[in-house]
């Protein structure tokens, strides 16, 4: 079979398979928190039973093994399924996967991988109120007591914490040299003692993200991710993992969502305004152009030939073109995007343009701001000589 | 595919060097002709490569590099014409003639001509780049593709000096120009087909130009502020630029995985390269403009290249239907496809 025919086979499953079974009304049925957290459960659960949740996964796992292609094709057809994209399950299915897959010990796997499968979810405890862009400067300490290393520490914007089982912490256990040398990772236990989790209300009237408060906190030393003091190199692993494919999906999903702009235009009966018609164009061109070069990336990717700066070019294109298309949402919205209106809790592009134009900041400035993005792609692939380090207050 | 685009593309780095900015124009066609870059489209079945439009683009991304002064797109459009005219009488020789190195250029403007009572031509045609050098012009006119030969009875060849350094441009004026009948490769609806035809080759070798030059720009950019000192520190330290550029390159970038996706892409419409088009010589003139800016002074002086890119990319923006137009043709087509 040509792999053209393949993938075509593939889509054809999928579509099948999410006609039976791709969870309708959701939108509507999303008024609150407890209702998002059910319903992404179940998503997941479903998912995994039909074996689309985990493409990205080597191939030993259930629905793992898939080629890029065919990923792209199972993520275009939950896009055009109008499925609801896995929160949840995000930082459980990439970001401790990838930690795990590529750094873990082999209990560590065996012990985490097929919880997650299950339904278990994780969060990232990386940030503090001191170390946001620049993580290094984290400070939450660890001292190690025997068989375990007892934290205490402040983390925030940790996503999906009030829900999560386990997180993926970073701390420091080390003082000397490099900020960097001193750090660990830990996987820790959202329901040991001493951890307490706050959610943060948002501008939008959401809640996806938390403070997360650690007090003297007991964390097995089996639960430590590479050595003592190695802790920087594994996070690099956990946050590459989110480089890849997710552009990709975000990029089809806002390319998909487009349809609430031509709506607009539709509505305030603007179908022969050109001024109108150009943005339009210009956004939908620059959105195919998101899609693009997402896939050139992973294209690249996994012929082995990405550069340093890549995932940069790749994020500052999509998170740029999110918040160009939310602005002409809510300028052809007019009066009406200001008038409250209830959210889709956990939901991107939603047509309420007031909430996207407000969650689009979420990808100018988590996973690295826009402007550390720029600071990568003119030192690390123009070349462009970095300030000298050593300034004091 | 892909070991083929880089070698196209070490072939069109060695034949073309990028220091050497504006090569000569007789030198460049000469060696174009001699490196086969005219067949590369070509079908096989009329003795070309029968390469794919990337591979199109990748050598005119190559020539946009270095502000190649050489007249190929225009005469890979009027290739493809005459390829896409079945009914065109000696299509072969003419095919050879051109492949060959003898030049015929596709006006790249719009030209206009109506029939006389006597059955000759009066109008003019726009666009037409280094005419001095062709034999003919393959004019493309509203309901009609003809060749024009330039030295007929009742033509008349007349430059516009242009602000570009690196082309140049010619009217072509008919007056009591008769044409002959064995030269009209289309009329009417075959004409509407042959513009068809072209027209996403066009889009995508301006699109390949634009990026070209707006790369080599923001390399040369770059290049300067990493070597020129203020406040005893290279200016590429100063983040205020470093950002730019990041920014710069972003766009580029974006532009970039566009045109190599859409140049393969079976299913893209003429609108959907129209409108890459528009944001690759938008794109173009973002580059070229910030050039100019963080080079300071020295780059409004003559003797330094930033203007020669400035200019180019100027041009580039005026050719083959504008930004605003093609903008809005995406824009009802996307409406249209999200129907309510
Ligand atoms: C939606 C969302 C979800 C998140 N989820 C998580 C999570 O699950 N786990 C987790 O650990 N963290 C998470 N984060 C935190 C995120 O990683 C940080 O917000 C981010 O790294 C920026 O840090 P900061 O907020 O402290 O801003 P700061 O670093 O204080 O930055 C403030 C401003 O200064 C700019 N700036 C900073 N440094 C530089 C520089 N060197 N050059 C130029 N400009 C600079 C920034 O770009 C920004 O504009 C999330 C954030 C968001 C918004």
């Amino acid at each position: 079979m040509t792999s053209e025919a393949h993938l075509e086979t593939l889509r054809g499953e999928v579509r099948g398979w999410l006609d039976v079974h791709a969870p309708k009304g959701w939108r509507n049925a999303r008024q609150s928190h407890e209702q998002f957290a059910a319903d992404q459960r179940a998503w997941f659960l479903k998912l995994v039973e039909g074996g689309y949740a985990i493409p990205h996964w080597p191939a030993e796992w259930p629905g793992g093994g898939r080629s890029l292609a065919e990923q792209k094709v199972i993520y275009e057809e939950l896009t055009r399924a109008d499925c609801p994209r896995l929160l949840l399950s995000f930082v459980s299915t990439y970001h401790a996967a990838a930690t795990l897959l590529e750094c873990g010990s082999e209990a560590q796997k065996a012990r985490y991988l097929p919880a997650i499968l299950k339904g278990e979810t994780w969060c990232q405890g990386f940030s503090e109120p001191n170390a946001g862009s620049d993580l290094a400067a984290l400070k939450a300490r660890a001292v190690r007591k025997g068989d375990v290393y007892v934290v205490s520490g402040q983390k925030v914007w940790s996503t999906m914490a009030q829900y999560a089982d386990k997180c993926l912490l970073l701390v420091r256990t080390g003082a000397d040299g490099p900020k960097q040398a001193g750090i660990t990772f830990l996987l820790m236990d959202m329901k040991a003692k001493g951890v307490t989790v706050r959610p943060i209300h948002q501008i939008q009237g959401d809640e996806e993200y938390c403070e997360v408060f650690l007090d003297d906190v007991e964390v097995p030393v089996a639960d430590r991710v590479g050595e003592e003091g190695a802790g920087w190199a594994v996070a690099q692993a956990t946050l590459s993992s989110e480089r890849g494919l997710t552009l990709m999906e975000l990029s089809y999903r806002m390319r998909g969502a487009m349809h609430y702009i031509a709506s607009l235009i539709r509505k305030n009966g603007l179908e022969n305004d050109a001024g109108v018609l150009r943005d339009f164009g210009q956004l939908v061109t620059r959105a195919d152009a998101a899609c693009a070069i997402a896939d050139r990336f992973l294209a690249n990717r996994i012929a082995g030939i990405e550069r340093v700066g890549d995932a940069s070019l790749v994020k500052n294109t999509y998170s740029r073109v999110l918040r160009e298309y939310s602005a002409l949402g809510l300028r052809l919205g007019r009066m009406d995007e200001q008038y409250l209106a209830p959210i889709v809790f956990g939901d991107l592009n939603t047509g309420n343009f007031m909430a996207d134009f407000m969650n689009s900041y979420a990808w100018t400035i988590a996973g690295g701001s826009e402007e550390v993005q720029r600071n990568i792609i003119s030192e690390r692939m123009l070349g462009m000589q970095r300030e000298p380090k050593g300034w004091a207050a | 595919m892909m070991i083929e685009l880089s070698e196209l593309q070490d072939a069109a780095q060695k034949a073309f060097p990028a220091d050497g900015l504006v090569p000569d124009r007789d030198v460049s066609w000469k060696l174009i002709a001699e490196m086969g870059w005219l067949m590369i489209d070509l079908p096989e079945a009329d003795g070309g490569l029968g390469l794919g439009r990337d591979a199109l683009a990748t050598i005119l991304f190559e020539q946009g590099r270095v502000l190649s002064t050489a007249p190929l797109i225009p005469a890979l459009l009027a290739l493809q014409a005459i390829v896409a005219s079945p009914d065109l009488a000696g299509r072969e020789d003419w095919i050879g003639r051109i492949c060959g190195g003898e030049y015929v250029p596709l006006n790249l403007l719009p030209g206009s001509a109506s029939v006389q009572a006597d059955g000759t031509l009066a109008g003019r045609i726009t666009g037409v780049f280094e005419a001095d050098m062709a034999s003919h012009v393959l004019a493309g006119l509203p309901g009609r593709y003809v060749l024009i030969p330039n030295d007929a009875p009742g033509v008349t060849v007349t430059e516009r000096p242009l602000w570009d350094r690196s082309r140049r441009l010619f009217d072509i004026a008919l007056d009591g120009f008769r044409p002959d009948p064995a030269l009209v490769l289309a009329e009417d609806e075959a004409a509407a087909r042959v513009h068809d035809r072209i027209s996403p080759a066009a889009m995508v070798a301006l699109a390949a130009d634009s990026l070209g030059g707006a790369s080599a720009a923001l390399d040369l950019t770059v290049e300067y502020l990493k070597t020129r000192r203020q406040f005893d520190r290279p200016l590429a330290m100063f983040q205020a630029l470093k950002h730019r550029c990041a920014d710069l390159k972003t766009h580029i970038a974006s532009a970039e995985a566009l045109l190599w996706s859409r140049c393969i892409d079976d299913a893209a419409s003429n609108i959907d390269l129209g409108a890459m088009k528009a944001m690759a010589t938008d794109t173009y003139f973002m580059v070229v403009e910030e050039m100019i800016q963080l080079h300071g002074g020295i780059g409004l002086t003559e003797e330094h290249q930033s203007h020669l890119f400035l200019k180019r990319a100027l041009l580039n923006m005026q050719l083959c239907g504008s930004a605003d137009n093609w903008r809005e043709a995406a824009g009802r087509q996307a409406l249209a496809k999200f129907a309510g």
